[in-house]
């Protein structure tokens, strides 16, 4: 990374880990199975598992590897959530528009993030199921508003009718780029490498592949 | 032109192996027959493994001089160092019971090849290398050997290996460092690698991963010993303590914990069974990234169970509880320190934002859960948890279920289907543990029989030392104990004269 540097940024891949956290049932799990395969409440399953998902994007010719990490949203496992949000780059918070609740599980996330990773995260508060609107249990306006106070975000978006969730991720990839770009200048200008920024992003100088050897796309 | 000819008379000779052994020749070998062939064939390649093996014992024995040369230091006898390197290893894993047991499980630790088999009976005087030291440096040396295969055909191959052997040997020297600056130094180096890798030798990003896994592999398997939990840490206690948690939570069950797989589905409970000896193995592993194969194996086991179970791709909801259940079956050995080791010295973007990397942070989910547990958790009141877990209640037999609220119908019948299955899964683990037991037994037979050759030859090549009256006292047999009163030394001579028995007349 330091001889990387400010280089040249044709050819970098950027790795990025993103957690999904919110209440359960508010549709973390539909949200990325409908993004990273197309599917909805599908019975004809071909992934193993929904749980750690992966996409490659190429975002204004750059490559993004992103990891998407599924985490166990009932109450009791609510303690481990730093053991899971530790050196992610991005954190998606979802909460059920019907659900007022769920909407408050958001809050308290966002202050225990914003405590623990201060703005080293990037925050993006999710409103799902916008397909159920005439049972809207939280109002947009102050949806919006909250999200802008605390520096994060707000898109609204449908697993059911695949509304949102292209826009949602790529939106999120570029500010997380934006977020590394800043981090690597920091460094160029000779700021101490430590620990945490060892492993904190990765960005890597990379040749364009000549050979395209499979290997695309979720290794699950 | 040759297919043409078939069926046509040859001259015998056309037939034969050139070399001229009698055999028949072949033209796919040149004409040499399969045996000269394999030969000449072999010799090449021969050649390339005398020399990878002069390099790997070249090595070898830097490593012993260098560890040879800091026991001098501490012991300042140096004709025993043999011994007394021995007698340390052991007073070191007799400190750590854990240690001791499990050690003997690995299964690299079976077999050596037979080359260095001879070579020990031969120079077995010379060698000062106990059973364990020979098995775990002829990993090393394997591990050397495959490094080097592996950097062979890349341009920059000879500068990595000098570079992560000096830093491997250099290593060995900081071991009185604390765990976590042993981490740093570690981590240190993989990233000034990478970042080599990628900017001196414009290595893809794939390709330089491939590297450092390699790199990973041949440093950790010659520091296994050094750094796998060190003295300087209570990651000891710290397995202890979790592994008598699990002990004391026996009484757990699967609707306690919501957990999605209905053993009484064969493939499920045979996937459940997998799962948990693939958590256990990640112990016999010597490198991170192997330990971490483990746990990843452990995870698709639990992800079939989910599937087979409830027809649909396990979510997270789904797979922490499940693990939860498989690490309190398993109570998986040195669970903390293997946790710490592949957290210290595993390459970072593995952990971060690999596939491995996610399963491995929800299995620091599973122990932080099971560390933290209490009724609520499970949802039981704190009395009835208090009372599991003193022992004096039992859950296995409901009285009133109305708490299992994830349970289907959890009758009495269904239960002792399940005792049955926990108890073919217990049978199982046990026959495993009674293999790995004789193997153990054999290899301690394999080192009793080689102290006693060592004594042995010793008891040879020191024989003046030996007539020594303190030496000869183990008979301990009458005549000994005689000639030792009667030899003259100047205690003797201190001693009143024997008394005469007088005679008095009348
Ligand atoms: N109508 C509607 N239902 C949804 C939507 N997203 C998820 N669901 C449903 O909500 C339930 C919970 O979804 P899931 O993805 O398992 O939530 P998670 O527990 O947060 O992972 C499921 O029955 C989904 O079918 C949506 O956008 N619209
Ligand atoms: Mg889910
Ligand atoms: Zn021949």
């Amino acid at each position: 990374m330091a001889a990387g540097g400010t280089g040249g940024n044709s050819g970098k891949t950027y790795s990025f880990k993103v957690v999904l956290l919110g209440e359960g049932c508010v549709g973390k799990t539909s949200l990325v199975l409908r993004y990273c395969e197309n599917k909805f409440n599908d019975k004809h399953i071909t992934t193993l598992q929904a749980s750690f998902l992966t996409k490659k994007l190429n975002i204004t010719g750059k490559r993004v590897n992103l990891a998407i990490w599924d985490t166990a949203g009932q109450e009791r496992f609510h303690a481990l959530g730093p053991i899971y949000y530790r050196d992610s780059n991005g954190a998606i918070l979802v909460y059920d528009v019907t659900d007022e609740d769920s909407f408050q599980k958001v809050k308290n996330w966002v202050k225990e993030l914003r405590k623990m990773l201060g703005n080293e995260i990037c925050l993006c508060i999710v409103g799902n199921k916008i397909d159920l609107d005439k049972d809207r249990h939280v109002s947009v306006e102050e949806a919006e508003s909250y999200a802008e106070s605390v520096g994060a975000k707000h898109y609204h978006t449908s697993a059911k009718l695949n509304k949102g969730i292209e826009e949602l991720f790529l939106d999120l990839c570029k500010r997380m780029m934006e977020m590394a770009q800043a981090e690597e200048r920091l460094k160029g200008n000779g700021a101490s490498q430590s620990a945490s920024s060892r492993r904190g992003v990765q960005i890597v100088d990379d040749e364009p592949q000549a050979t395209p050897a499979g290997g695309c796309c979720s290794s699950g | 032109m040759m297919s043409q000819r078939r069926g046509i008379h040859l001259d015998q000779s056309e037939l034969l192996c050139s070399k001229g052994c009698g055999f028949y020749g072949n033209t796919a070998w040149q004409g040499l027959c399969s045996k000269c062939w394999r030969e000449e064939n072999q010799r090449e390649k021969q050649k390339q493994i005398q020399e990878d093996w002069a390099l790997a014992e070249r090595l070898q024995r830097e490593e012993e001089e260098a560890y040879a040369s800091r026991h001098q230091r501490a012991q300042s006898q140096p004709t025993i160092t043999p011994f007394s390197k021995f007698e340390e290893r052991k007073t070191k894993e007799k400190s750590s019971k854990v240690n001791t047991v499990t050690k003997f499980f690995t299964p690299s630790t079976k077999t050596p090849p037979k080359k260095d088999a001879t070579n020990v009976e031969v120079q077995s005087s010379s060698s000062p290398s106990s059973s364990t030291s020979r098995h775990s440096s002829l990993d090393s040396d394997h591990a050397t050997r495959e490094f080097i295969d592996f950097l062979r055909p890349l341009k920059p191959g000879k500068e990595i290996f000098k570079q992560c052997r000096a830093f491997t040997e250099g290593m060995v020297y900081k071991r009185d460092m604390s765990a976590d600056e042993l981490s740093e130094c570690v981590q240190d180096f993989y990233q000034n690698l990478s970042e080599r890798l990628h900017s001196q030798f414009k290595g893809s990003t794939d390709h330089v991963e491939s590297i450092m896994d390699e790199v990973e592999k041949y440093m950790m398997t010659h520091l296994y010993k050094e750094v796998f939990c060190p003295e300087t840490t209570d990651d000891e206690k710290k397995d202890l303590t979790i592994q008598k948690r699990i002990r004391a939570l026996h009484w757990v069950t699967i609707e306690m914990l919501c957990v999605p797989v209905d053993e009484e589905i064969p493939e499920v409970s045979d996937s459940v069974v997998k799962a948990i000896t693939d958590v256990i193995e990640m112990d016999s592993k010597r490198v991170p990234k192997e330990k971490l194969a483990c746990i990843t194996r452990c995870s698709k086991h639990i992800f079939n169970a989910i599937k087979v179970s409830k027809k649909e791709a396990a979510s997270a909801d789904d797979f922490l509880p499940t693990l939860i259940y498989i690490v309190l079956k398993a109570n998986p050995p040195r669970l903390q320190s293997n946790i710490q080791y592949i957290t210290r010295f595993c390459n970072p973007s593995r952990l971060m934002t690999g596939e491995d990397g996610y399963y491995f942070t929800n299995l620091c989910c599973a122990v932080a859960f099971i560390e933290k547990l209490d009724g609520q958790s499970l949802n039981l009141s704190s009395e009835e948890f208090e009372l599991y877990m003193s022992g004096q209640v039992s859950p296995q037999w409901p009285q009133a279920t109305g708490a299992f609220s994830c349970s289907s119908s959890s009758t009495a019948l269904s239960q002792v289907h399940k005792r049955l299955d926990l108890l073919t899964g217990l049978g199982e683990r046990q026959e495993r543990v009674m293999e790995k037991a004789r193997k153990l037994e054999s290899d301690l037979i394999d080192w009793t029989d080689e102290v006693e050759q060592k004594v042995q030859s010793v008891l040879e090549s020191f024989p003046a030392e030996n007539q020594s009256p303190t030496a000869g006292t183990a008979s301990g047999t009458a005549s000994a104990a005689a000639s030792a009163i009667d030899s003259d030394n100047v205690e003797n001579e201190l001693l009143p004269p024997p008394l005469q028995p007088q005679v008095f007349a009348g």
